[in-house]
């Protein structure tokens, strides 16, 4: 009896041990890629153990495409041209791209897999983007569903960004959540501020890292965000420049004002923000004292529906109606527009900037719906 | 089995005795892969190298070790370790040299291991008391009739994407319909060849 | 794939809500709801994203549309579904609020295709779980259509 239980036992284990070493090695061989070289705009070469995604091993590198689904293929952040090695396109990414990025060779770095040498192309902007990390030095309400979080620059120290750029912020896992994603939120503070930097971030329905923010994040808490991005910023003229921007879409508003108010800028400026009553109103002394610290400024606040027990002489309406009424009273051809909030609110104020002379090369924003 | 020559065992095992129309061994991977022609195709290899394989590794397993250790009961747990143990590196190769097609199997990849032709293939052999040649064409025959059933299915499959079909009987309703009548056109088969 | 209706995946809290059934069964169940009232998921998305076209047009205040009231709120970023398909779908969220019943239903754009293509209403109790009565009800589709067809 003994004797067969150890026979049997010692078989199976034989048997077993035999496999799981051809496995192991097996495993040595295919998964090795070996070092693959990734040659960036025909100019830089990185050297990398291949195996994984292109966007994780630049990450590696310290260059980091954008991306906000944490390499997940859901958001598309994260496109780059091709040239050679990339492989067959994976379902996942054919999903995310237009025929014509496609015959570009444009990829979703998080979905190509290094598994040879590879040449790509991306924006020389891209290499001034390092990873931060900072503390939370000031968590508060600016109203009931915004909040201003100031964070204090860790390693590196300084940050050095063009006024009207973002940075991705990173959640931590909490209570029912275990993802770490990451969301772009544009830099509110002036750029001459280097060691610290202000975001205005507003409470989402059912957002992760927004819901993260306004009820778990603490002051004192260490936190990682990726940047300077984006092509928001402003532009040389002498024309108008005409700002809309409500809710936390105000964030780089003020840090463009803060740029205007530092070169004393001679240009003529309006900064339509549209709300719906007052409670959704903030930042209004900053605002006033723009007005007085920048030569032709103008807050125009606008309501759309006041609260009964709201005292407001203010504009009324739509931010659209005060927005076409000044448009239609000043001479456009020169006028630039740089809009910031609401995907729904930047269309409509889109159309009613074409509608009144300022074409779409003189419109500027973040595409990010 | 003594007197029958390898390759009608190899014939039988496509048309008349086909693994999965005739002995219904094999379906769940069957029904759900074969909505396109180059999936179904890359699944029907995969399955057809592991056919071979492991009748090849079994019959050596079991002739060799089991039977004079006199363990033969424990066929059914060293088999499924031995598919399992091929599965693993069939998936590990695909992985490497095509992503695409890893991606397009997607768990159906792993679920090959519990492919009840697959142990199947090895229990016949064992039953029928085939030749180490015999088992393995019976193995590959087998893998290759799952091929041609795959196939054909696919391919009918994909012509149906233009068709109107009652909405009750879309997608599992008309391939089992489709499956019973293809299994009932591969009887027309039998008496090519006589073997159990 | 149930993995991606959990909490923390696409939203904060899931589309599962406390519902310990199976995705299919939610679905089914609420098919069978739907016919016996006589309406398909496609008539009742459609419905929804009437409001959704209607209520975009107040920028985030509330807007009239037949008998009820509709705020839309659309914020910046892209969801994808669920179901593992592809294709990503703006984060708007609805409510519609019926004075006559004192009830509101509140859902997303995303949750107007889980209908359309899916028939998928939300597990029960999460967040935009939509009860196909209730949306019947507080739309008024029956009136509606019926008003369509006599004018």
């Amino acid at each position: 009896m003994m004797d067969e239980i150890i026979l049997t036992v010692a078989v199976l284990g034989g048997i077993n041990a035999v496999l799981s070493v051809i496995l192991v090695i097996a495993e040595r061989f295919f998964a090795n890629y070996g070092e693959c070289t990734i040659t960036i705009n025909q100019d830089k070469t990185l050297k990398v153990t291949g195996g994984s995604s292109l966007l994780s091993a630049l990450n590696s590198q310290k260059i980091f495409l954008p991306s906000a689904c944490g390499g997940r293929g859901t958001c598309a952040y994260c496109k780059c041209k091709i040239t050679e090695g990339a492989g067959t396109v994976l379902p996942t990414e054919s999903a995310l791209l237009s025929q014509q990025e496609l015959q570009d060779r444009v990829r979703l770095a998080c979905q190509v897999k290094v598994k040879s040498d590879l040449s790509i192309q991306i924006s020389e902007a891209l290499f001034q983007i390092k990873e931060f990390e900072a503390e939370v030095v000031l968590l508060k309400d600016l109203t009931y569903d915004i909040k201003l979080l100031r964070l204090h620059l860790l390693r590196p120290e300084e940050i050095h960004f063009t006024p009207g750029q973002y940075i991705q912020l990173q959640n931590k896992p909490y209570p029912k959540v275990r993802e770490i994603v990451s969301r772009a939120y544009s830099i509110a503070s002036p750029n001459d501020e280097t060691k610290n930097i202000d975001l205005m971030i507003r409470l989402v329905p059912e957002g992760i890292c927004t819901t993260w923010v306004h009820h778990h994040l603490q002051e004192g808490e260490r936190v990682i965000f990726t940047g300077p991005m984006g092509n928001f910023y402003l532009r040389e003229g002498t024309g108008e420049i005409i700002m809309v921007a409500g809710g936390s879409g105000m964030a780089p508003m003020v840090s463009l004002l803060s740029e205007l108010a530092r070169i004393k800028s001679q240009r003529k400026i309006t900064y339509f923000f549209g709300a719906v009553s007052k409670k959704d109103l903030f930042y209004v002394e900053e605002m006033n004292r723009f007005e007085k610290e920048i030569p032709h400024f103008t807050f125009v606040p606008a309501l759309s529906q006041p609260d009964p027990d709201d005292v407001w002489d203010g504009e009324r309406g739509l931010i659209t109606t005060p927005l076409d009424a000044y448009l239609k009273k000043m001479d456009t051809p020169k006028a630039q527009g740089y809009l910031c909030g609401s995907p729904g609110m930047l269309n409509a104020c889109i159309k009613t900037m074409n509608n009144n002379g300022i074409t779409s090369d003189r419109i500027f924003y973040d595409p990010f719906a | 089995m003594e007197n029958v020559s390898p390759w009608v065992i190899f014939f039988a095992a496509i048309f008349t005795g086909n693994i999965l129309l005739t002995y219904f061994l094999g379906m769940c991977s069957f029904l759900s892969v074969s909505k396109q022609i180059k999936t179904a195709v890359g699944l029907g290899v995969a399955v057809t190298f592991v056919l071979s394989m492991t009748s090849a590794l079994n019959y050596l397993v079991y002739y060799r070790i089991l039977v004079p250790l006199q363990l033969e009961y424990l066929r059914y747990i060293v088999f499924i370790v031995v598919i399992a143990a091929t599965v693993q590196l069939l998936e590990m190769f695909i992985e490497r040299y095509s992503e695409g097609l890893y991606i397009n199997l997607g768990i159906f990849l792993p679920l090959i291991t519990v492919n009840c032709a697959i142990l199947g293939v090895s229990l016949f052999m064992v039953i029928r008391k085939y030749t180490f040649i015999q088992s393995v064409l019976f193995g590959t025959g087998s893998g290759l009739g799952w091929l041609l059933a795959i196939l054909a299915m696919a391919g009918i499959r994909e012509r149906l994407n233009e068709e109107k079909i009652p909405q009750p009987l879309r997608g599992p309703g008309i391939t089992l319909i489709i499956t019973g009548i293809m299994a009932m056109a591969f009887i027309g088969f039998s008496g090519i060849v006589q073997i159990q | 794939m149930q993995t991606h209706f959990g909490p923390g995946r696409i939203s904060k809290d899931g589309f599962l809500g406390e519902d310990s059934r199976h995705i299919h069964d939610i679905i089914q169940e609420d098919q069978r709801i739907l016919s016996s009232l006589g309406w398909t998921s496609e008539r009742i998305a459609d419905r929804l994203q009437f409001f959704i076209d209607e209520g975009k047009k107040g920028l985030e205040g509330k807007v009239s549309v037949g008998k009820c009231i509709v705020c839309v709120r659309w914020d910046r970023g892209m969801v994808p579904c669920p179901f593992n398909e592809p294709g990503l779908h703006p984060k708007i969220v609805a409510t519609v609020f019926s004075p006559a019943q004192k009830r509101e239903i509140r859902y997303s754009q995303l949750s107007v295709h889980l209908i359309r293509r899916h028939s998928f209403f939300g597990g029960k109790g999460s967040v935009f779980r939509l009860e196909p009565k209730t949306v019947l009800e507080i739309t008024d589709i029956r009136f509606e259509s019926n008003e369509r067809k006599s004018g």
